[in-house]
């Protein structure tokens, strides 16, 4: 059975639809990857999942997390399980984390909200294990340093951490690597591969990078303009793409492995 | 290459002041944000200068165009030395070397017309607009792709690879020798940054002036530079032809970065290319 099923789901704002009735189904512990450009709805897709749609945005639709429909839970109920069983990563982790509270009270406070009774002290534990988790050096004394005290990819670390310590089922990662340099983004891909293996986490990675699909997905949807333009597992869609604009946007990722002469143009485009 | 390079920068030295370190009598704490870099760039030539965040990639090419000056070293630009000339002199130096920035959008004012930004440059160099401003604004549109009838419309009215096709033709105004293109693709879209890859070669086949191409992503660099520079920590630690960097990295710090990049599996390629030649 699916952890995840989502099925029409629709973003609208106003009269305008933004996501126009998508699909896709994730199972336990796998990995589902969302490419697509600027303006494709991939990341109105991933908040819609979380319930966590900017104001005058509607959602419809279904999104049914292990027998459960998202889209009919009150906000109080959703707020028990987004960071708890679904848990979130963002492109810009410093913006997510509070500069105010050392990274262990954060880690810990966001523990403690979903466990209820759980002693500071018992909190501050499960920081510091779930910091180690993340190869964080010398854990037990950098829980309390501040979020500046930190390095970027570092403070990627932080999040992750952060979505861990709850030992989440589902964790869905926003372009989480987008802002990192490429030797510190293969360090956090490595450790999102490592903590998955261990926990047997499911992922939905959304990113514009196709390249970080291949190597993090086993199945992925690629979007345009709000809608679902072609799903497939990893292999088939890089392998063999189905629709033009798959086509055409494999055609234009630029190779490190060759030259490859002219990069090859979509149709249609607008630059 | 041989013969005279177009830019000769040598021993390039920048250090700025970490703030909050000065005290009464104590001077500031100095950074090294670019420690002894050289390079030639030859005409019809680019030149990538690639790194991670804090490199100084950036800084050495403001150096090289003198939009800042050097802590010590030097920079001549067609054989004259550039490094130390005064700010009235500089606008012979703005008509041959040209700067594209990351951001289109933001190195656009958003009160001006197409046809006014294109051509400041020219105006503020005090020259004549050749056959006019209309017709020259339009002239370029042309050539970096867009339609020559936009002349009239503002920054907001465009994409954000049309922006950046803006900003281009407002480097060409003046016909400059050098192009410096500072992350010019890096904020955009992969099929809008395969067209404007596309742009800069043809125009460079076109007009024959020397790039250095500033980026972060080893992929682009494998598609537009014919050299490649690596820098860490303000130094540059490999240089050479780019085929002999990309294909055989000697430097401990080269492999390790090109082994960083995501790649998608080759047999996949492969096959998908295999395929795509049938279609």
């Amino acid at each position: 059975m699916s952890l995840l099923s989502v099925r029409d789901l629709t973003v609208t704002f106003g009269d305008t639809a933004v996501v126009g009735g998508i699909g896709f189904d994730l199972p336990k512990g796998g990995s589902l990857g969302i490419v697509g450009e600027s303006g494709s709805g991939k990341s109105m897709t991933s908040l819609a999942v979380m319930g966590l749609l900017p104001r005058g945005a509607a959602r419809g639709g279904s999104i049914v997390f292990d027998g459960t429909d998202l889209c009919a839970l009150t906000e109080r109920r959703m707020r028990a399980i987004r960071g708890d069983r679904i848990a979130m990563i963002f492109q810009d982790p410093l913006s997510s984390l509070n500069p105010y509270y050392t990274v262990g009270t954060q880690i810990a406070e966001a523990y403690r909200s979903h466990r209820s009774g759980v002693s500071r002290r018992a909190a501050r534990k499960v920081a510091v294990e779930a910091m180690e988790r993340v190869h964080i050096k010398e854990a037990g004394r950098r829980v309390d340093d501040y979020p500046h005290q930190f390095s970027g990819g570092m403070r990627q670390r932080v999040m992750i951490a952060m979505a861990l310590s709850t030992e989440p089922e589902l964790i869905i990662a926003d372009e989480p690597t987008t802002a990192l340099d490429v030797t510190v983004q293969a360090q956090i891909l490595d450790l999102l591969a490592e903590v998955r293996r261990d926990t047997g986490a499911a992922l939905i990675m959304i990113t514009h990078d196709l390249a970080v699909v291949s190597e993090v997905a086993d199945t992925v949807v690629v979007m345009r303009h709000g809608d679902v333009v072609e799903t497939g597992s990893t292999e088939q869609i890089f392998s063999d793409p189905q629709h033009p604009y798959t086509q055409a946007l494999l055609d234009a990722v630029p190779r490190i492995d060759d030259e490859i002469g002219d990069l090859r143009l979509l149709s249609g485009g607008e630059a | 290459m041989t013969g005279e390079p177009l830019l000769r920068a040598r021993d390039l030295v920048k250090q700025f002041p970490v703030a909050g370190t000065a005290g009464l009598l104590r001077p500031a704490r100095l950074f090294t944000a670019v420690d002894g870099v050289s390079f030639d760039l030859h005409a019809g030539q680019t030149l990538a200068l690639v790194g991670e965040s804090g490199s100084g990639k950036s800084t050495t090419a403001r150096l090289a165009a003198r939009l800042i000056d050097v802590t010590s070293g030097t920079v001549h630009l067609e054989g004259r030395d550039i490094t130390a000339l005064p700010e009235k002199d500089l606008g012979e130096v703005r008509s041959t070397i040209q700067v594209v920035f990351q951001d289109p959008f933001s190195s656009l004012n958003p009160r001006h017309t197409v046809e006014r930004i294109v051509t400041a440059p020219l105006i503020y160099q005090k020259r004549q607009i050749p056959g006019g401003s209309r017709a020259f604004a339009q002239a370029l549109l042309e050539r970096v792709g867009l339609d020559p009838d936009w002349v009239g419309r503002y920054p907001a009215q465009f994409s954000g690879g049309q922006a950046q096709r803006i900003g281009i033709a407002r480097a060409l105004a003046v016909g400059p020798r050098v192009l410096v293109c500072d992350e010019a693709v890096s904020a955009l879209d992969v099929s809008v940054q395969a067209q404007i890859i596309n742009l800069l070669r043809d125009l460079q086949r076109e007009e024959g002036f020397g790039c250095l191409f500033i980026a972060h992503d080893l992929a682009v660099v494998r598609q537009i530079a014919t050299s490649v520079a690596v820098m860490t920590a303000g130094k540059v630690v490999e240089a050479g032809e780019r085929d002999a960097v990309f294909g055989d990295p000697q430097h401990e710090y080269t492999r390790r970065l090109l082994a960083a990049v995501p790649r998608i599996r080759p047999e996949w390629e492969a096959a998908r290319r295999r395929k795509a030649a049938t279609r």
